[in-house]
């Protein structure tokens, strides 16, 4: 911290810095604490690591080729050779489950790191400039929250073309709202606090102001919204691929498969199950992480 | 008309059971006005819910009656105590901004009191809201029955919620601090009303508060509450002119008074009060209490007659304590101030602390607190004696002859009790 | 009414026109710069498509073309088809959008029905089995998408009744897989709308639940008791009309979510309705009819938008614009 501010000597900065960071260290180890005690979260957790893993293995090894078609007859339903049977083209469902999870993890982190960007960015410098700046971004944002959030997400993918980041784009646009104004608030309310002032009379230029010491102060609000992110862009994704307009074809995932199932639903139902339940528990198990992570280190939220 | 026997209220929390009443008894006779006065946390609000049964978990009534024209409130089912309710006995809250609901128009809410009993019917409820409005002095009330609590300013809503406590004509009125949170005029406005509706209508009042002041301007008997018990009772005048209990003395020292040529500065009650879980052995007011003597800290003492109609719950009873101090005035309020009492658990516990300690730090503690030496002189002789043996260098300090005076004296008394 | 509240009313409804305009020229200008529409698509060539893009306008530049939108737009016409070829656009979004304010609305009454009973119901249990079970309910309703619960729906509709019918008091009633283009048909509109509306009512539970939580706190709802009101009475009329004021601020939030997804909704049940319309439109470069639905979509949510902050107003007194 020291390091970013560099003429006059900056004692009280420093000083101020100091003692917040502390209460910033303890401030996270009370939330782990509390992260800790709630079983449903923990494991959320779980579930959540054996996903990444199952995602990374999916890298190296399927059962077999996710998009070889013929491995088994058309809509095969599930035997010891293909535990989640086969869809229209004969292809393994379990293979072309496991790189889905790819696909969804991607469209979740992706997204909540550019809703992260993007939000922060916007919501410190309309916090933090006030004025005309903070009116215009205002508006754009309400604007935002005017229009149908999966329509603009739709026009998005057709206008940017179907590529996995051209989706995450997409979702960003529609949710990066919340975060803005959440960093907005945190924003206007830290840059009254002391050590704000201080470093500001001490010559300390505006981006290292927001940079080095709003934006680590807003930490903990930040990061359960971004944890919230997360779930909702998965879903959006889902509903892209369902409606056709996900990532291209023949790339599995898991909205994709449910649409398949749902199209194939007079013949077999096991194909729009496994999907179904993967993407249900996952969504689950992020809503409960992000409930757990948002108890423990949220405290105006604290029943 | 209301007799309440043994009333014991306790809350079970996390930390253990706080008991916010233990042991009340009281009775008003019909057309009385009686005040409970103590400080917040004392228990005289829960007494007051008690009596309509809106103790709300985790509080439980866990022991004694409340006898209400002879029929026992504890005993009443849910719908029972509810047909009581707002219809024999009325009550109305301290903040009138926070008690009425703020999305309901204030004549539908005093109507609905009407509505949920049978009292008065149902055709005669809009005339008589509006009514009882102009009875509380609302100026043109049949316009403001449309209005929302936001639009009434702080002292006509605090009228509004008379209304509404009247509007069933109830028996009794428990009336929980209606005028603190007032300004000093309309609380006087508020306290005048109700006097009037005792003696016009003669309904029975109690008044709860923590202000010994708006007592005296209405009430003619009191309860004085500390720490979840009744401490004194009396006819107001009485208890004004001698208060027998240490507590009620230093409420009464609290008040700031009109006929006092020499502004002399408010003086607080030193201490706060005990911890209703675990509250101290004794008497519960002995930590705070000038007064105190060493019976206070192992034995309670029961409520006893001290006066025609008084009641206190005290060993010593200011009677005494004026006589013992040979004063006329006493204004040390300070805890143990006057008889220089301290609980002994406190005192031998620096005793042992300080000989645990290093020869040098001990008497940089003792030359830092003066007063500790002396305190160890009067009260724990043996401990000190004790203390001397561990840190030879203490006996020193103690070398000179006032206090070598006292040690002797001290020893002495020790022998011949 | 007051004069805040209409100056309140006209900054509201600028905002709305401010976003229609923005949106609908964002959209217009975006679909229409995409290489590729209909007309192409349909294999016409030369003199032809030439002909026919001059018929459409096509061939000027995308602010003329915009302009030109607006104009029609302003009087109600939002342009002709490209796919239907001649169909006017504000007839058929217009017939669509009845169908999905049908479907909408009773998604709405679902979700608003049903989160604020088990809201309530929650509350009134904190710390039970009920409550557990029913905010657990709540997590699942907002973490299963949509199409899972439909699919679900339509499952169980075959598992129990193959032929997708049974009798019912000598009625015949079931549940057909394609809509049958009837209004009003609640049996029809069952599946769909629950399927729509339980996503959101998650969302209305948990506000429900903690409002309700927050507000049997409170010091009026002592009063009422103490005036010797039924529980009942105390509960809905005292505690939950408090409670709806924080129900109230998700309400937008809420209408957006039901609008998005309805869009998978009627895709799944074959529902025509905008959502489809849309979908179809976007996917066959019919970008009349998209810029057309976006619209109408744009112009309901600020409608609702604004009809939420009147809401504010009757169930809370004290809140003037």
């Amino acid at each position: 911290m020291a390091t970013t501010i560099t003429a006059p000597p900056t004692t009280v900065t420093e000083y101020a810095g100091g003692t917040l960071a502390r209460e910033q260290v303890s401030l996270w180890r009370d939330g782990w604490r509390r992260l800790r005690r709630n079983k449903l979260a923990l494991a959320a957790v779980v579930y959540l690591g054996l996903l990444v893993v199952v995602a990374v293995i999916a890298f190296f090894w399927t059962p077999y080729k996710p998009n070889a078609i013929g491995t088994c007859d058309t809509y095969a339903v599930p035997s010891g050779a293909h535990p989640f049977g086969c869809d229209e083209l004969g292809r393994d469902s379990l293979s072309r489950l496991m790189v889905g999870t790819q696909v969804s993890l991607a469209e979740g982190v992706g997204t909540a790191i550019i809703v992260l960007v993007v939000g922060v960015t916007v919501g410190l410098i309309a916090g933090y400039f006030r004025g005309t700046v903070d009116a215009v971004i205002s508006l754009i944002i309400n604007i935002f929250y005017g229009i149908p959030a999966l329509l603009v997400a739709l026009v998005l993918v057709v206008v940017l073309g179907q590529g996995l980041l051209n989706i995450m784009i997409a979702i960003s646009a529609t949710i990066w709202m919340d975060m803005a104004r959440l960093v907005r608030g945190q924003t206007l309310s830290l840059r009254e606090r002391e050590f704000i002032e201080a470093a500001r009379a001490s010559g300390a230029k505006s981006g290292k102001i927001l940079f080095g010491h709003i934006f680590p102060n807003a930490m903990g609000p930040i990061i359960v919204q971004a944890t919230f992110v997360i779930p909702i862009a998965i879903l959006t994704g889902a509903f892209l691929s369902f409606l056709g307009l996900g990532v291209p074809p023949p790339q599995a995932d898991w909205g994709g498969m449910a649409s398949e199932g749902v199209a194939a639903i007079r013949y077999v139902t096991h194909i729009v199950t496994f999907p179904s339940i993967a993407l249900s528990v996952t969504l689950l198990a992020f809503n409960f992480f992000g409930d757990g992570l948002r108890d423990a280190f949220d405290p105006r939220q604290k029943r | 008309m209301l007799e309440v026997k043994h009333l014991s209220t306790s809350f079970f929390t996390d930390d253990g059971e706080v008991k916010a009443v233990r042991d009340v008894t009281f009775d008003l006779f019909p057309g009385e006005t009686l005040g409970i006065v103590g400080e917040s946390g004392c228990g005289k609000s829960v007494t007051a819910m008690s009596v309509l049964g809106l103790v709300q978990r985790p509080g439980k009534i866990v022991g004694g009656q409340i006898l209400f024209k002879d029929r026992d409130l504890t005993k009443l089912n849910s719908e029972e105590l509810r047909q009581i309710r707002g219809r024999d006995i009325a009550m109305i809250f301290q903040d009138p901004l926070s008690s009425l609901n703020p999305v309901l128009r204030v004549g539908f809410q005093i109507d609905e009191a009407m509505f949920a009993h049978d009292k008065i019917a149902k055709e005669d409820v809009p005339e008589r809201g509006v009514n009882l409005l102009k009875q509380v002095r609302v100026p043109d009330a049949q316009r403001r029955v449309k209005d929302y609590p936001h639009q009434f300013s702080g002292g006509m809503r605090q009228r509004a919620m008379i209304a509404m406590g009247l509007s069933n004509r109830p028996e009794l009125l428990i009336a929980d601090e209606p005028t603190t949170a007032l300004d000093v005029t309309v609380q006087a406005q508020i306290l005048e009303l109700l006097r009037d509706l005792n003696q016009e209508m003669g309904t029975s009042i109690i008044l709860i508060t923590h202000n010994l002041g708006v007592v005296a301007g209405l009430c003619k008997r009191v309860v004085v509450m500390y720490a979840g018990e009744i401490v004194e009772e009396g006819p107001v005048e009485q208890i004004f002119e001698s208060p027998q209990h240490p507590y009620t003395w230093s409420l009464l020292r609290s008040l700031p008074r009109v006929d006092e040529k020499r502004h002399e500065r408010l003086k607080s009650i030193e201490g706060l009060p005990p911890d209703l879980i675990a509250p101290p052995p004794g008497c519960k007011f002995n930590p705070r209490c000038p007064f105190r003597i060493e019976k206070c800290f192992s034995e309670d003492p029961p409520l006893e007659m001290v006066g025609t109609a008084q009641q206190a719950k005290c060993w010593v009873t200011m009677k005494r304590a004026y006589a013992e101090m040979n004063a006329a005035t006493i204004t040390d309020t300070r805890p143990g101030a006057a008889s220089g009492v301290r609980p002994p658990a406190e005192l031998l516990q620096v005793v042992a602390d300080l000989r645990t300690l290093e020869e040098p730090e001990v008497l940089e503690t003792l030359a830092e607190n003066p007063q500790l030496l002396e305190q160890m002189v009067s009260e724990e002789p043996a401990a000190l004696e004790q203390l001397v043996a561990d840190h030879p260098a203490v006996a020193e300090k103690l070398v000179t002859e006032e206090t070598a005076a006292a040690v002797d004296g001290a020893a002495e008394d020790e022998k011949s009790e | 009414m007051t004069r805040g509240t209409l100056i309140y009313i006209g900054q509201r409804v600028l905002l709305i026109v401010v976003t229609l305009l923005v949106v609908s020229f964002g959209v217009f200008a975006a679909v229409h710069s995409l290489p590729g529409n209909a007309f192409i698509s349909e294999h016409l060539h030369g003199a032809a498509l030439a002909s026919v893009l001059h018929q459409y306008g096509l061939d000027q530049p995308i602010p003329i073309q915009y302009w030109n939108f607006l104009k029609g737009a302003i009087h109600g016409d939002l342009g002709n088809s490209f796919v239907i070829q001649g169909e006017a656009i504000t007839p058929l979004v217009l017939r669509e959008l009845s169908v999905s304010m049908e479907l909408g609305g009773a998604a709405l009454i679902i979700t608003v029905g049903l989160g604020m009973l088990f809201g309530v119901i929650a509350a009134m249990r904190q710390n039970t089995w009920v409550d557990y079970l029913l905010t657990t309910i709540a997590v699942i309703g907002y973490s299963v998408p949509s199409f899972v619960l439909a699919t679900l729906g339509i499952l169980l509709f075959a598992l129990a009744l193959p032929d997708w019918t049974f009798s019912l008091f000598g009625t015949a009633i079931g549940y057909p897989l394609r809509w049958q283009g009837t209004y009003g048909d609640i049996v029809q509109l069952s599946l769909p709308a629950i399927a729509l509306g339980f996503y959101t009512s998650g969302q209305v539970t948990r506000i429900t639940r903690a409002a309700m939580l927050d507000v049997v706190q409170q010091d009026y709802i002592r009063t009422a008791r103490a005036k010797g009101l039924k529980s009942r009475v105390v509960t809905i009329r005292h505690a939950l009309r408090n409670a709806m004021v924080p129900v109230t601020s998700i309400l937008g939030p809420l209408v957006v979510s039901i609008i998005a997804g309805s869009v998978i909704i009627e895709n799944i049940f074959g529902i025509p309705g905008l959502g489809k319309e849309f979908v179809r439109s976007i996917t066959s470069h019919d970008y009349n009819v998209t810029v057309g639905v976006f619209t109408i979509y744009t112009l309901l949510i600020g409608v609702a938008n604004l009809g939420v902050d009147l809401l504010y107003t009757v169930i809370d007194p004290r809140i003037r614009y």
